[in-house]
C-alpha cells in the first residue's frame, strides 16, 4: 500500500471492546492509569483496519456525544437516480423494473447514429471501440435502449431455448419427458423379464429361484441335462439391456451437450484471452453462462442512490442530503470534523520542504518518508479545536508502540488547553497570513537555521499556540525492524514481519474536556450562567513514516 | 559561489507568474492560445507547461450581423480558485456536425484541482472536484460536483460522473462515494488543512514565484 505520510486516522469508539468510551464523570487524572482501562489500541492489529477512518468520513451524534462510523450508523435511501441522465427514479419503479434505468445506455456505451444504414443504431464504446455490431445487435431508435436490448436478447436466446425444447419434443418424443422415459424403461424391462423368463419358467414355482441353482439341482437329480437346459435357453432372446429411446434409454453423447466441440475449437483459435473473465461474466445474469468475450452482452447503467445516515442508537439523522439529484447540499450534516479535536503531525526539523501529497503540483516524485531505527526524531504534534469553547486536552500514548516493531514514544507536554474556534473562515485566513508559522518555516528553509533554531523543546512546555491550535513536541525513537543477529539462532522467537509492520504508527488516546451551555438550557435566559462539563475521548493513530531496514 | 547561489534563481522564480487584477496567476511558461476566448474567474492558477486551447472555439455565424460578433466567443471558462498543475492540457471537445468540425465550450466551476500532466477535454467540470495526476478526461465527459478522480484514470468520452463519486481505472468506473465531510473542515488556510475538494484559496496563495 502506498500511503502518503504523515496521516492521522481516528478510531470510532464503537469498536472498542476492551476500553469502553469514557463518557461523563471520569476525572482526567487517571490517564496515567490508562492501562487499567484495557489494552492500548494496536494499529497493526488486523481488526484495526476496520475501525480507523479519516476524520472527514466520520459523523458525530450530538445526542449521544459519540462519533458515528459506517458500523454505528444506518443508511437510509433518500432517492434513486440515473447517473447518466440525472433523473430521479421513483422507488416504485426501481422495485418493479429492477436496479437499472430502462431508457439509458451503459456507462460508456452510447447510441451511435453514424452507422451507414438508415434508421439503424448501434451502441458504441468510444474507449475500446467495441460496438453492438460485434454481437450483431442493432437498434431501431436511439431511445429505450435497455428495452430493445432485452428484446434482442429474448429473440436470440429465449426463443432458441424454447425452439430447442419443441424440436426435441417433436423428433425425439417422448425422450425429453422423464416420466415417459421412465415408463418406457419400466415397460421394456418388464417385457424382457417375461420374455427371457418364459422358458425356464417350467420350474418357476419351485423354491429354488435362481435358474443356475435350479439347473444344477436338476442336473444332480437327473432331470433335463444342464446342456439341454442351456439349449432351451438359447432359443428365446436372452435378457438384454435397454438399447434406445423407445426402450427408455437416453444416452448423452458428445453431441449431447450442444456446441461443446465448437467451444473447444473456439478456445483453440481464440486462446485464453478470448474467454470472458469472471468479472465480466458476473456483471449481469445474462452473462453468467457466457464463455467468450465476443458473446458478452452489454448491461444498462446501474442506478445510483443517495443515502442519508441515522444514528444507530438514537435514530436521529446525522446526515440528510437534500432531495434533489446532483445537489450535494445537506439538510442535516453532523460532521465529526466539527466536534472532534483534530491532530496533525510534522517533523520539527524538516529535511525537505513540506509538500501536501494531495496537491502535488509538479511531476517530480516525492521523497519517501523514512526514519532510521534508534535515531531520535522530534515531531510537532498539533491539536486543532473545532468547537467554540476552550478545551482541555490530555494525550496519552503507550511508552512503546504496539506491534512487532517497538518504537519509544514520548509526548513532552501531554496536558494543555486549546483555544476556541472562531466562526469566520476568512478571519482565520487573514490570521494565518500574519501568523508566523509559515514564514518561520520559509525562513528556516532559506537560511538553514533561524533565530528559532536555538529553541529547544522542553518537557512540560507547549511548543506553539495559536487561537484554536496548540502544538507540543513528540519524541520518537524508532525500533529496529529486524532484531540484531543472535549468536545462537533461535527460530522460535523470531517473528515473521508482514507487510506494513515497518510503518511507524503511534496510537494516541485523546481526551477533551470542556464546559458548555447545557442542551436544554440553550434558549432560556434564566439558565444562561449554567454550564455543564462535557468530555469526549477517543483513540487515534498517527502514521509517521516507514522505518528503514538498516 | 556558494555564498549567493539563490540570487539569480530568486529573480527568475519571482517572474514565474503574471498576476491579473482578479488574482489569477498565470505562469510565463504556460502555452495559451486564443487568450480572448478564455475566461478565468479569479484566484486561479495556470502553472508552467499548461496548454490552453482557447483557439478551438465554435465559429461565429457570419450571417447573424454585427451584434452577435461583438464579444469574443468563450472556448474555456474556468471558475474561481482553480489550480491547473504543471503540464496539463485543456482542449475544448469537438464533434463533426453536418460535416464541419464544431468545438464546444468547456465550462469549469470553482475550487477545482487538476493534477499534473492531465489531459482535459470535458464539456463540464462542476465545483469542488479533485482530479489526480496523469488522467485523461475524454471529450464531452462531465464531472459533477464533489468528485474525486484518482490519478492515472481514463474517463471515456461522454461519461457522466455523478456528484460525490470517486472514480478510477481505465476506463473509469465509479468506485465509491466521497465522505459526507468532503472538502469540509477548514478553519484556516494552513497547509496542513488543505483538503481535497475544499476551498483552494490557501493552496493558490502558496503558489508563488
Ligand atoms: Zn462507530
Ligand atoms: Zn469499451
Ligand atoms: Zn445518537
Amino acid at each position: 500500500m502506498t500511503t502518503a505520510f504523515p496521516y492521522v486516522r481516528y478510531a470510532c469508539p464503537c469498536t472498542e471492546t476492551a476500553a469502553p468510551p469514557l463518557l461523563g464523570k471520569r476525572s482526567s487524572q487517571d490517564v496515567e492509569t490508562e492501562q487499567d482501562e484495557g489494552l492500548t489500541f494496536n494499529p497493526h492489529d488486523q481488526r484495526a483496519n476496520f475501525s480507523l477512518y479519516p476524520l472527514d468520513q466520520l459523523l458525530f451524534c450530538d445526542e449521544c456525544n459519540h462519533t458515528r462510523c459506517p458500523k454505528c450508523w444506518t443508511d437510509e435511501m433518500i432517492y434513486w437516480y440515473c447517473p447518466h441522465c440525472q433523473f430521479d427514479v421513483p422507488s416504485s419503479s426501481v422495485k418493479s423494473d429492477g436496479n437499472s434505468r430502462p431508457s439509458s445506455s451503459s456507462t460508456h456505451l452510447r447510441p451511435d447514429g453514424g452507422s451507414s444504414s438508415n434508421d439503424s443504431y448501434i451502441l458504441h464504446c468510444q474507449y475500446c471501440d467495441w460496438s453492438t455490431l460485434e454481437i450483431d445487435v442493432k437498434f431501431s431508435k436511439p431511445s429505450r435502449i435497455t428495452e430493445q436490448l432485452q428484446k434482442a436478447w429474448k429473440a436470440r436466446y429465449g426463443a432458441k431455448e424454447e425452439k430447442d425444447e419443441e424440436d426435441r419434443k417433436q423428433h425425439e418424443s417422448p425422450g425429453t419427458q422423464h416420466d415417459a422415459t421412465f415408463a418406457n424403461l419400466q415397460r421394456f424391462y418388464k417385457d424382457q423379464l417375461s420374455e427371457s423368463g418364459d422358458q425356464p419358467n417350467m420350474y418357476s414355482n419351485s423354491p429354488y429361484s435362481s435358474p443356475a441353482n435350479l439347473a444344477r439341482i436338476m442336473n444332480l437329480y437327473g432331470g433335463l441335462s444342464y446342456n439341454a437346459l442351456k439349449k432351451t435357453r438359447e432359443k428365446p432372446q436372452p435378457m438384454r439391456e435397454a438399447g434406445g429411446l423407445p426402450e427408455g434409454l437416453v444416452t448423452y453423447t458428445e453431441d449431447g451437450i450442444p456446441g461443446e466441440e465448437e467451444m473447444i475449437e473456439k478456445i483453440k483459435t481464440l486462446g485464453l484471452e478470448g474467454t470472458a473473465s469472471e468479472e465480466q461474466r458476473l456483471t449481469t445474469p445474462q452473462n453468467y453462462d457466457t464463455r467468450f468475450q465476443d458473446e458478452l452482452w452489454p448491461i444498462a447503467t446501474p442506478l445510483r442512490v443517495r443515502r442519508g445516515k441515522r444514528c444507530r442508537t438514537c435514530r436521529q439523522f446525522l446526515a440528510r442530503p437534500e432531495h434533489k439529484v446532483g445537489s450535494m447540499r445537506y439538510k442535516i450534516r453532523l460532521l465529526a470534523l466539527n466536534y472532534v479535536q483534530r491532530l496533525s503531525i510534522s517533523p520539527l526539523q524538516p529535511t525537505a520542504p513540506r509538500q501536501n501529497p494531495s496537491f502535488q503540483l509538479r511531476p517530480e516524485t516525492l521523497p519517501e518518508v523514512k526514519v532510521h531505527p534508534h535515531q531520535t526524531q522530534q515531531y510537532i504534534l498539533t491539536v486543532r479545536n473545532p468547537i467554540f469553547e476552550t478545551v482541555k486536552v490530555t494525550l496519552a500514548t503507550p511508552a512503546t508502540t504496539p506491534g512487532k516493531v517497538a518504537s519509544k514514544v514520548t509526548i513532552l507536554c501531554p496536558s494543555f488547553t486549546v483555544g476556541p474556534a472562531g466562526d469566520m473562515w476568512d478571519e482565520a485566513l487573514s490570521a494565518s497570513t500574519t501568523s508566523d508559522g509559515s514564514r518561520r518555516a520559509a525562513m528556516a528553509s532559506l537560511t538553514g537555521s533561524s533565530a528559532d533554531g536555538d529553541r529547544q523543546p522542553e518537557a512540560g512546555k507547549v511548543w506553539e499556540r495559536s487561537r484554536n491550535t496548540t502544538s507540543v513536541i513528540l519524541e520518537v525513537v524508532p525500533g529496529a525492524v529486524k532484531s540484531p543477529p543472535k549468536i545462537v539462532p533461535d527460530d522460535k522467537q523470531e517473528e515473521e514481519l508482514t507487510e506494513d509492520d515497518d510503518i511507524l504508527e503511534i496510537p494516541i488516546y485523546v481526551r477533551a474536556e470542556w464546559e458548555a451551555v447545557p442542551h436544554d438550557a440553550a434558549g432560556h435566559a434564566d439558565h444562561k450562567g449554567e454550564r455543564e462539563s462535557r468530555e469526549f475521548a477517543y483513540w487515534c493513530v498517527l502514521g509517521v513514516a516507514r522505518i528503514t531496514q538498516t | 559561489m556558494s555564498s549567493r547561489p539563490t540570487a539569480p534563481n530568486r529573480r527568475s522564480t519571482k517572474n514565474e507568474y503574471i498576476e491579473t487584477d482578479t488574482g489569477n496567476k498565470i505562469s510565463r511558461r504556460a502555452h495559451i492560445e486564443g487568450k480572448q476566448n478564455i475566461m478565468l474567474g479569479g484566484k486561479s492558477v495556470l502553472m508552467a507547461g499548461v496548454t490552453l486551447r482557447g483557439d478551438l472555439h465554435r465559429l461565429q455565424e457570419q450571417s447573424e450581423g454585427d451584434e452577435r460578433s461583438k464579444g469574443p466567443v468563450t472556448a474555456i471558462n474556468i471558475g474561481r480558485a482553480c489550480i491547473i498543475s504543471t503540464n496539463c492540457t485543456l482542449r475544448p471537445p469537438m464533434r463533426i456536425h453536418h460535416g464541419t468540425m464544431t468545438f464546444y465550450p468547456m465550462r469549469m466551476g470553482d475550487n477545482i484541482f487538476i493534477g499534473h500532466s492531465t489531459h482535459v477535454s470535458s464539456i463540464h467540470i462542476a465545483s469542488h472536484v479533485h482530479i489526480g495526476a496523469n488522467c485523461v478526461l475524454g471529450p464531452f465527459s462531465v464531472i459533477k460536483d464533489n468528485c474525486k478522480v484518482l490519478p492515472n484514470t481514463v474517463v471515456p468520452p461522454h461519461m457522466i460522473v455523478p456528484a460525490g463519486s470517486v472514480v478510477g481505472g481505465r476506463p473509469a468506473r465509479i468506485l465509491g462515494e466521497v465522505g459526507d465531510g468532503w472538502g469540509q473542515g477548514q478553519t484556516g488556510g494552513g497547509e496542513e488543512e488543505w483538503v481535497e475538494g475544499g476551498d483552494l484559496r490557501g493552496v493558490v496563495r502558496s503558489i508563488k514565484g
